[in-house]
């Protein structure tokens, strides 16, 4: 009987317990208004503002986290720009920088003293759950953007999770909550209407920790900072792509890599032609997602971009044929640089074997003015000795170590199959 | 007495007077030995006098735009040695022996060798039927859809007899005004050898591109072509068919020349990329030719891979 009693207590009591409530946007909002800040990177010579974002308190209360693309200014232009903060109540400080994750786009800021109690961080609600984003949005004052949780995208490396609410700029760097007022991840950007992305908190928890063990001293150049966690980002993402059995796709007469991995999508990309047209064109382009940014001016790197292109043609002679094909091999990197961004690029041909077929092929690279060690390499290579069919292939990557880049090209020659 | 020629610089053929007076008189008004009728000339403006031991006097008559001797302004000047350079006016002379050394007979165009192709008026018919046939076939080369014969009749107006017609156009009237003369004919028969060439050392430049697997030979075609190969046709149309001398005809080939280099240049990538040394896009090679004759060898990927990998940084521009 006794035993019975004692189970019954445990029973009522479990039931009645107290459990942290479900909150509303409103509830989220005050309690966390003065631990979420407007982080603002501001001229040393006119004090003023030259770009914003959002940022909150993490860590020891004297840490506050962004993304790296709110505060990149700083580590171009270090003798010109700093970073401040100033809370809804007006409080304001400097802010040095910390620790930076360049590839997930998190910042990590350090105040001198402490300024508000951290904001808690937990892991990912269920998919569907509601979030709710704090930020500063357009300089107008914090408020809070509601949505849903859309789930970790396998298509950015796992480095962002679907936010079906609205993010708008000055959003970037505040926090992301879960119902129980805990930040779940890092608002980071949008694409279009309710189409927006949060870091997982678990990448800024990584960031807090590496900074704990070696912060940033005064003098560091970041740039260099910059480029090796860009480079050691980039050549992991290669070799992850080079240890997986990667899918064959079809183009006519050859038998290509397709989607090599879940952070490419392909697409179908053939013009439409005229109905004279007498030739037909067959184009496929995959791009990667994981873009990483790297700063206002050279803005992404990161890119992967490969595109085969097939040319065949029963009406054409041999040399409209090869006017026709030598005039869509073009360069095609999409390229606003300049020589402040880049050195110009240096290019070589080869002619290469490919399965029992020749393809003329050329690979160029160009370097980073600002980034030691990071390149854009261009291959491309077409097909030869065929009197009414040509096809080339093109593989772009951006931002990235030139020798890094070679392996995966040999792989795509590799796997490129003729079929006669 | 011995005469004297007075040679009268005028635009194409010069003037000459035989000076046997004793005084010959130069001027405006029309009771003068020798009338020049430019309104920069006074009425009576020179007087020549001739004396029996071969030596002359001329005497300024004219207190407006006195004549100069020389390019010195003198009221008179006594003398022997010829010839002598006046300027009454702007009309510009000579002052001659009667045995003044004159330049060799320079041969009409068309008298033997290449030149035949400037002789007749066939050549210059058959070389522009050619240089239609080119455009049409440069038309039909390029037609990717099917063709329709309007567009080749716009194709060939526009590229082949508009070009061809604008350039002949434009150089009889200059030569007209330079050696006051037509020379039609030889200029079609010149512009449609020009055009021709320029089409075939085009299409030779690609290739050899190809075949060298290098940019190099379609750069320095497209460099020398307008640098020297165009001007250095209109120069040589110049000397041989206008008998122009060979310094005033570089010149003028320079000077005709350089509307259509300039700007040609100027839109050019080539020496763009020889001005600005910093260009965003990645120049390689990217001819393709349905001959595939080339000169580098073929590589396995392994190979190619391994020399990839040496293949230098890119160089930063200034």
């Amino acid at each position: 009987m006794l035993l019975r009693l004692i189970a019954f207590g445990l029973l009522f009591a479990s039931l009645f317990a107290p459990t942290q409530a479900a909150m509303d946007s409103k509830q989220i909002y005050q309690q966390n208004e003065q631990r979420v800040f407007q982080v603002r990177v501001l001229n040393r010579e006119t004090g003023k503002k030259s770009s914003i974002g959002s940022g909150f308190i993490v860590g020891d209360g004297s840490q506050v986290a962004t993304n790296y693309h709110v505060i990149g200014q700083v580590i171009l232009e270090p003798e010109l720009f700093y970073i401040s903060f100033i809370s809804k109540d007006g409080q304001e400080g400097e802010l040095k920088l910390l620790g930076l994750d360049v590839a997930r786009d998190l910042a990590l800021l350090g105040a001198e003293k402490p300024i508000g109690e951290a904001i808690k961080m937990s892991p990912l609600p269920p998919r569907g759950a509601p979030i709710f984003a704090m930020g500063n949005p357009l300089d107008l004052g914090l408020s809070i953007a509601v949505g849903t949780n859309g789930g970790i995208l396998n298509q950015t490396d796992d480095s962002r999770i679907l936010f079906s609410g609205s993010l708008n700029p000055g959003m970037s760097g505040g926090p992301t909550f879960n119902e129980r007022g805990e930040a779940i991840g890092i608002n980071v950007a949008t694409a279009r209407n309710a189409i927006s992305f949060i870091v997982p908190s678990r990448f800024l928890k990584n960031l807090i920790d590496q900074a704990a063990n070696a912060a940033f001293e005064d003098e560091q150049d970041l740039k260099v900072e910059v480029a090796r966690q860009v480079l050691a980002y980039e050549t992991s993402y290669i070799e992850q792509l080079l240890e997986t059995d990667w899918p064959e796709l079809d183009l006519r007469q050859f038998k290509l890599p397709g989607v090599i991995s879940p952070t490419v999508r392909c697409w179908d990309n053939s013009t439409k032609l005229s109905a004279v047209a007498r030739y037909k064109r067959y184009q496929i382009r995959c791009t990667n997602q994981n873009h990483v940014y790297l700063d206002e001016d050279n803005k992404f790197v990161g890119r992967l971009i490969y595109e085969y292109f097939w040319l065949e043609s029963e009406d054409l002679n041999t040399i409209q044929f090869y006017n026709l094909y030598e005039n869509l091999n073009k360069d095609q990197i999409e390229s606003k640089m300049d020589r402040d961004m880049v050195s110009n690029f240096n290019c070589k041909t080869w002619f290469v074997e490919v399965s029992q077929q020749e393809l003329k092929g050329n690979l160029c690279r160009r370097e980073y003015v600002e980034y030691e060690g990071l390149s854009d390499v261009l291959f491309t290579a077409a097909l030869t000795g065929h009197k009414k069919q040509g096809f080339f292939i093109t593989v772009i990557m951006t931002g990235i170590d030139y020798s890094s880049t070679l392996p995966l090209i040999q792989r795509f020659l590799e796997q490129t199959e003729w079929k006669p | 007495m011995e005469a004297l020629i007075l040679e009268i610089n005028t635009r194409g053929l010069h003037r000459y007077h035989c000076i046997d007076q004793e005084i010959t008189t130069l001027g405006r008004a029309l009771d003068n030995d020798i009338i020049l009728s430019d309104p920069t000339v006074a009425p009576h403006h020179l007087k020549i006098i001739r004396y029996g031991d071969s030596s002359y006097e001329l005497v300024n008559l004219t207190d407006v735009n006195p004549v100069r001797i020389e390019n010195q302004q003198l009221d008179t000047l006594v003398g022997e040695n010829l010839p002598v350079n006046l300027e009454i006016g702007r009309v510009r002379a000579q002052l001659l022996r009667r045995d003044h050394d004159v330049p060799a007979t320079r041969p009409l165009a068309g008298h033997g060798g290449i030149s035949l192709l400037f002789g007749h008026n066939y050549w210059a018919v058959l070389l522009v039927l050619v240089c239609l046939c080119i455009g049409g076939l440069e038309f039909f080369f390029n037609a990717y859809n099917s063709v329709k014969w309007s567009n080749l009749f716009k194709f060939v107006l526009r590229e082949t007899i508009l070009t061809i017609g604008f350039f002949v156009l434009a150089l009889a009237v200059l030569e007209r005004l330079l050696v006051n003369r037509w020379e039609i004919r030889q200029l079609v028969t010149s512009i449609c050898l020009v055009y021709l060439l320029y089409y075939v050392t085009t299409l030779f430049s690609k290739e050899l591109s190809y075949l060298f697997s290098a940019n190099w030979p379609a750069t320095l075609f497209h460099l020398a072509w307008y640098l020297v190969l165009l001007p250095a046709a209109i120069a040589l149309y110049l000397i041989h068919i206008s008998h122009l001398k060979r310094g005033r005809s570089i010149l003028l080939a320079i000077l005709i020349a350089s509307p259509i280099v300039v700007p040609s240049l100027l839109q050019s990538s080539e020496l763009r990329s020889l001005l600005d040394d910093f260009t965003s896009s990645a120049k390689y090679q990217n001819n393709l030719s349905a001959w595939n004759w080339h000169l580098k060898d073929t590589v396995t990927v392994e190979a190619f891979i391994k020399q990839a990998g040496e293949l230098e940084p890119g160089e930063f521009a200034d």
